[in-house]
């Protein structure tokens, strides 16, 4: 069965939330029911979108654009797929399916609801493009696979869960996390002072999680593949020290461990 | 009934219920998943002394592995859910945790029971938990790197104590033919022969003389006992071997009855072997009763 389809006619002259577009919650709608869903602000679904009707547990949001924010935000079944960009908050307090975004994300992929103590809680989130600022904040569970660059403080206060990215970080990587593990391909400029290296390790885990997203799919897999051996370092140190940042790449040239 | 000279006895194993799980155990290499594997369903032959019974049930290839590794699958039996949670934390964590390379693997859905659940606090807080694919891992630090270990993994309601006996004219030809037996027997899925070799010389009886014992010499069988007691055993019956088998489920252990017999019969009456029967008690304590000419027909 297709997927439902909602196509973004044009750039909206401001940010629209989206969170209450889950697959969960249009499930149980038909075409009438999601064109006049009512979206933050008064607006309607169909003010912005053509809705195509199709299998709920996969929405498609074509035409996607970084005006569109808390994309998937609180789902827990389904799939997402945003085909662009999409602004901030996407996939918050997110508790389980997949949220595909085949462009960049905004700020906050992942994070917590204001005053919430957990962010993402489950469930897993790909982004072929570059992340914002704050990506995974007070992640709880889950994994979040970064195609391109994170910005600044990539998992900070992190309490479990995995982020991975294949391009640079920004400032500040895993500030504060708890614990979890922050995957990345590359060194990061600068490793934080509180992040103390233990010498490279084969991880038998990381093989659980590559041959998990071979399953999951070639929207997953293209993130592969992870190396068996990786560059841990402990941290962050000021918070416990049990969470990790593992560094695939063995020196600043690029050059990927396992190829080596 | 005749097959091939050896006569098979007009009657039927008795076997139990009891609760089972296949766990997988992985490492490096076949050599050191063996060492894990050996380790943790030694002393686990019969339920009477042991807790559990236990066995290796196959070889698995890399690709059949969560973890991309050799390994093997085995089995645990219990007579209570209870039971089996206790032994197989205990052999897990003693034998597996210990062993240099190992990971452990659910071998089987069902009624989750504690794999690494609670070893994980071997880590002393340095633990870590991945939610992969639904399931939980834990990463447990140690000195050659890391233990994984999945949370859980699964029970089932199983068979236990399937079994035939091997009556042959010596010991020479009553351990071939039940080598043999075990030898086609191992090839088969979802069962163990849980005994030393997957052979056992001391089949037993209910009861004893002394008030202690629970059991004691199957005497009926046992040759130089002949003329003592109400023997079984012809006069030119030298030895008289056993072969207990556990299986996930009744049609397996029946399935492993038939090809071991009929290993054993292959080898004839030219090759010493003169019966085979089974062990019971009556009808009146095991739901499952194997009868053996039903099997062999």
């Amino acid at each position: 069965m297709t997927a439902l389809t909602l196509t973004l006619r044009a750039t909206p002259a401001r940010d629209i939330d989206l969170s209450g577009l889950n697959p969960e919650r249009l499930a149980a709608m038909d075409r009438d029911a999601i064109g006049t869903m009512r979206l933050s602000g008064g607006r309607q679904v169909r003010d912005f979108f053509d809705i195509a009707i199709g299998d709920a547990q996969h929405l498609v949001i074509r035409n996607a654009d970084q005006q569109l924010t808390y994309v998937g935000a609180g789902m827990r079944a389904g799939t997402i797929t945003v085909e662009g960009n999409c602004g901030a908050y996407a996939g918050q307090a997110m508790r389980g399916g997949k949220l595909i975004i085949t462009g960049s994300a905004g700020d906050f992929v992942g994070g917590a609801p204001p005053g919430e103590r957990q962010g993402m809680r489950g469930g897993t989130i790909a982004i072929y493009g570059n992340a914002g600022d704050r990506a995974g904040e007070r992640m709880r569970r889950g994994l979040i696979l970064i195609g391109g660059n994170a910005g600044a403080c990539c998992g900070a206060n992190m309490l479990a869960g995995t982020i991975f990215v294949a391009g640079n970080m920004g400032a500040m990587p895993g500030f504060a996390l708890r614990r979890g593990s922050l995957l990345l391909r590359r060194q990061p400029q600068a490793v934080p002072a509180t992040f103390q290296e233990s010498g490279e390790h084969s991880l038998l885990f990381l093989t659980l999680l590559e041959k998990q997203l071979q399953r999951e799919g070639a929207a997953f897999a293209r993130f592969l593949p992870f190396p068996n051996k990786a560059r841990r370092y402990c941290g962050d140190l000021a918070c416990g020290g049990t969470g990790e940042m593992l560094v695939f790449q063995r020196d600043s040239s690029n050059s990927d461990i396992r190829s080596s | 009934m005749i097959v091939n000279g050896v006569a098979i006895d007009d009657t039927f194993a008795e076997a139990f219920g009891m609760r089972a799980t296949r766990i997988l155990v992985t490492a490096l290499n076949l050599k050191w998943a063996y060492h894990a594997a050996h380790s943790m369903t030694g002393f686990a032959t019969s339920v009477i002394g042991c807790g559990c019974e236990a066995g290796i049930e196959r070889e698995l290839a890399p690709d059949e592995t969560p973890d991309g590794r050799p390994g093997l699958s085995v089995l645990l039996f219990a007579v209570s859910g209870k039971e089996l949670a206790k032994q197989l934390e205990r052999r897990v964590g003693q034998c597996v945790l210990t062993s240099p390379t190992s990971a452990v693997f659910a071998g089987l859905d069902g009624e989750p029971v504690n794999l690494a659940k609670n070893l994980r606090f071997f880590g002393d807080g340095f633990q870590m938990s991945k939610v992969i694919g639904g399931k939980r891992y834990w990463r447990v630090p140690v000195m050659d790197g890391e233990f994984v270990g999945e949370e859980t993994t699964g029970m089932i309601k199983a068979v236990g104590g399937g079994n035939f006996l091997v009556l042959a004219r010596g010991q020479p030809e009553a351990l071939g033919a039940c080598e043999a037996a075990v030898a086609a027997m191992a090839k088969l899925q979802g069962v163990i022969m849980p005994f030393p070799g997957g052979i056992v010389r001391s089949g037993s009886k209910v009861g004893s003389k002394y008030k202690a014992l629970p059991a004691s010499t199957n005497d009926a069988f046992c040759p130089t006992l002949r003329g003592a007691v109400k023997s079984e055993l012809a006069r030119d019956t030298g030895a008289v071997l056993e072969i207990v088998i556990d299986g996930l489920s009744e049609i397996e252990v029946r399935n492993a009855m038939r090809a071991g017999i009929e290993a054993a019969c292959k080898i004839g009456s030219a090759g010493g072997v003169q019966r085979i029967s089974a062990g019971n008690y009556g009808g009146k304590l095991g739901p499952f009763h194997f009868r053996l000419r039903e099997i062999m027909q």
